[in-house]
């Protein structure tokens, strides 16, 4: 498959007080040795979801059963801070001129995410996307188990999620960055990026789901699709995604082969 | 003429899982490459529908052929010009099903033009070799009658893929400027089943169709009938280069969807079966022309290499290395990215020989943003 304008351009790292995102919120791809896209005509983005806080706050402690894990207000005020810390840092200001979705994960400790994903976090993208759009459908397309499939992708920093979500409620913000960057170079960039940043897996991007069902949901254009590339799949060119079908929400597993592709983006999470 | 899409084994209705049970009795050799499609893609393999367009005759003249462009009678008449190019013959044929053969392909489409106004019809089902290949025609329907019917699946052939593009029968025959044919059409598909062969029905989808109570009725039509209704956008090419109202947009594409849901109506775009290939370019089908030159899908006209000069395999490779046509898209590319529409119209605009040699309209330095 095509790996076009493959490139390794200057690199950019947050020590030297650049920018890394571009005026659409894009992280400039740094020097990689994985496939990735430097130049984009941006035909495969997602559109800014309305935030309204209490809609989100409600959705997601319905459908993931933690109505007591924190108030609206402290969900507000942790994603709110999240925005200021990262518009304070020069290096991730831009970052904030690109789609974001503030979620919340209830405390829980995992010992199987690719359980823990199906039993519990699908089902409620399901049921979220199904309450705001009773004439779509989600489908999960992967029809076999995800139990013991799903691993933290070394380098991700998605471990760190998981730690805190061990410990307390965990508040973050998603950010679908990453357009047309392979997940072998989603994976890559992670090391020369700031330290507030981590690599989206599976509860994050599900959660970014519940909170904002219509995150792919494009009636004009098409939206990307959404790899969970802070999680390793079962073989190393397998990877577990996002995508829409028309007005219908997807979750499905796919080869990538390391590959870059216009239609194909990752996501970044801060964490609060 | 339109594609068909391919049929990957998993989430099969009882009827499908009959058919292939069938195809594994009589031909377990196509049916253990099929078999192997879902694996071959997991590898990062593909295994594309090979369209041979051997001829361009035809007894109709559609106001949306996509190879009006390619046929004698419009170089002769329109471009006052004559194709000296070499044509495909029968050696070429098998030398191609063998080289599909090596590399796990399984299927070829007979298309055109019309396919049943062919003389040497039977001997392309032969060349191509029906044991060891699934051999689908294309056909408008006009010569497809009982004895045609039995006659095809007598010679190898699996499957009918049969062009209705109306359910009203004015506008069918006026779309296909041919009065009668819509008859033809409803008699051919009585005749196809009744032989015992496979059928798709197709019809072609212009701005605006899907909304339309004719279209909801065709769908209801073919799934009560226990048909498949192949759904193929009108695309800026050939006869419809004329036409630019006739392309689809989002919306369309998206009520299409819908449709899914409900009737047994897809199109190119289709998840099936477990694949999910989006725009099925190179990744699922390839054109070979009349004169070996081998495009990416029925309706674009750039070429991705000659078969008398370059082997299917590096072809394919080709294709898959491009920008436009190997990675994963949800689009079709000549029928909605309005980028590489324009590409192609305007390299495609005043050539009389169709499709632009490889390197003049696809190249290995294609890009995306250039």
């Amino acid at each position: 498959m095509a790996n076009n304008e493959t490139r390794l351009p200057e690199s950019r790292h947050a020590a030297n007080g650049q920018d890394l995102f571009d005026h659409y919120g894009r992280l400039i791809p740094p020097k990689l040795t994985s496939a990735v896209h430097l130049n984009i005509r941006r035909r495969f983005v997602c559109v800014q979801p309305t935030i309204e806080y209490a809609a989100i706050h409600r959705r997601i402690a319905r459908h993931l059963g933690c109505d007591d894990t924190l108030s609206v207000t402290e969900f507000e005020c942790r994603a709110e801070g999240i925005l200021d810390t990262l518009r304070s840092d020069a290096a991730t200001r831009g970052i904030v001129n690109g789609v974001g979705v503030p979620f919340f994960l209830p405390k829980s400790a995992t010992t199987d995410i690719g359980l823990a994903i199906e039993n519990t976090y699908l089902k409620a993208v399901r049921n979220a996307f199904l309450e705001l759009f009773p004439d779509y459908a989600f489908v999960n397309y992967h029809a076999r188990s995800l139990e013991g499939k799903l691993q933290v992708a070394p380098g991700s920093r998605h471990e760190r999620l998981l730690e805190r979500m061990g410990k307390s409620p965990v508040v973050g913000y998603y950010f679908p960055c990453l357009l047309e960057y392979s997940v072998p170079a989603a994976l890559e960039q992670m090391q020369s990026l700031p330290d507030s940043l981590i690599l989206a897996g599976g509860f994050d991007t599900c959660a970014t789901f519940i909170a904002c069902p219509d995150l792919l949901l494009r009636t004009d254009e098409y939206p990307p699709l959404l790899w969970l590339a802070g999680l390793s799949g079962e073989r190393e060119s397998i990877g577990y995604h996002f995508e829409a079908y028309g007005y219908n929400l997807t979750f499905n597993r796919r080869a990538h082969f390391g590959q870059a592709a216009e239609y194909w983006a990752c996501g970044l999470v801060a964490l609060g | 003429m339109t594609p068909v899409l391919e049929v990957p084994d998993c989430g099969l209705t009882e009827a499908e899982r009959e058919k292939r049970n069938g195809l594994k009795a009589r031909k377990p050799y196509i049916a253990e490459k099929l078999a192997r499609i879902s694996a071959m893609e997991e590898r990062g393999e593909i295994s594309p529908i090979i369209r041979i367009e051997k001829s361009y005759l035809c007894n109709f003249q559609c106001t949306h052929c996509s190879a009006e462009y390619y046929m004698d009678r419009h170089m002769k008449k329109v471009l006052k010009v004559v194709d000296a190019r070499r044509k495909i013959d029968l050696e070429d044929i098998r030398n191609l099903s063998h080289q599909a053969d090596e590399m796990g392909l399984a299927r070829f489409v007979i298309t055109g033009g019309e396919p049943l106004v062919m003389k040497d019809f039977d001997d392309v089902v032969a060349a191509i070799d029906p044991e060891k290949h699934y051999v689908i025609t294309d056909t408008n329907g006009w010569f497809l009658d009982d004895k045609r019917a039995k006659h095809l699946k007598a010679v190898g052939v699996e499957k009918v893929q049969l062009s209705l593009d109306s359910f009203i029968e004015r506008d069918h025959d006026a779309f296909r400027n041919k009065p009668g044919s819509y008859k033809r059409v409803m008699r051919a598909i009585d005749a196809t089943l009744n032989a015992g062969l496979n059928l798709l029905l197709s019809t072609v989808l212009l701005k605006g169709r899907v909304k339309t109570q004719e279209f909801r009725d065709i769908c209801k039509f073919a799934t009560d009938k226990g048909i498949s209704l192949y759904v193929s956008y009108a695309k800026p090419t050939g006869s419809c280069t004329d036409h630019p109202e006739f392309v689809i947009d989002k919306e369309d594409a998206d009520i299409l969807r819908e449709l899914e849901k409900h009737y047994n109506v897809f199109s190119h775009m289709t998840p099936s079966y477990g694949s999910f290939k989006g725009c099925i370019t190179v990744k699922g089908i390839v054109t070979v022309t009349s004169t070996f030159e081998v495009t990416p899908c029925p309706y674009i006209d750039f070429s991705l290499g000659n078969l008398r000069e370059t082997s299917l395999k590096e072809i394919l490779a080709r294709g898959m290395r491009n920008p436009w046509l190997g990675p994963h898209r949800p689009d079709c590319l000549i029928g909605e990215d309005s980028k590489f529409i324009k590409i192609h119209m305007e390299k495609t605009r005043g050539a009389n020989h169709l499709p632009i040699p490889w390197g003049q309209g696809f190249s290995d330095t294609d890009s995306l943003t250039a």
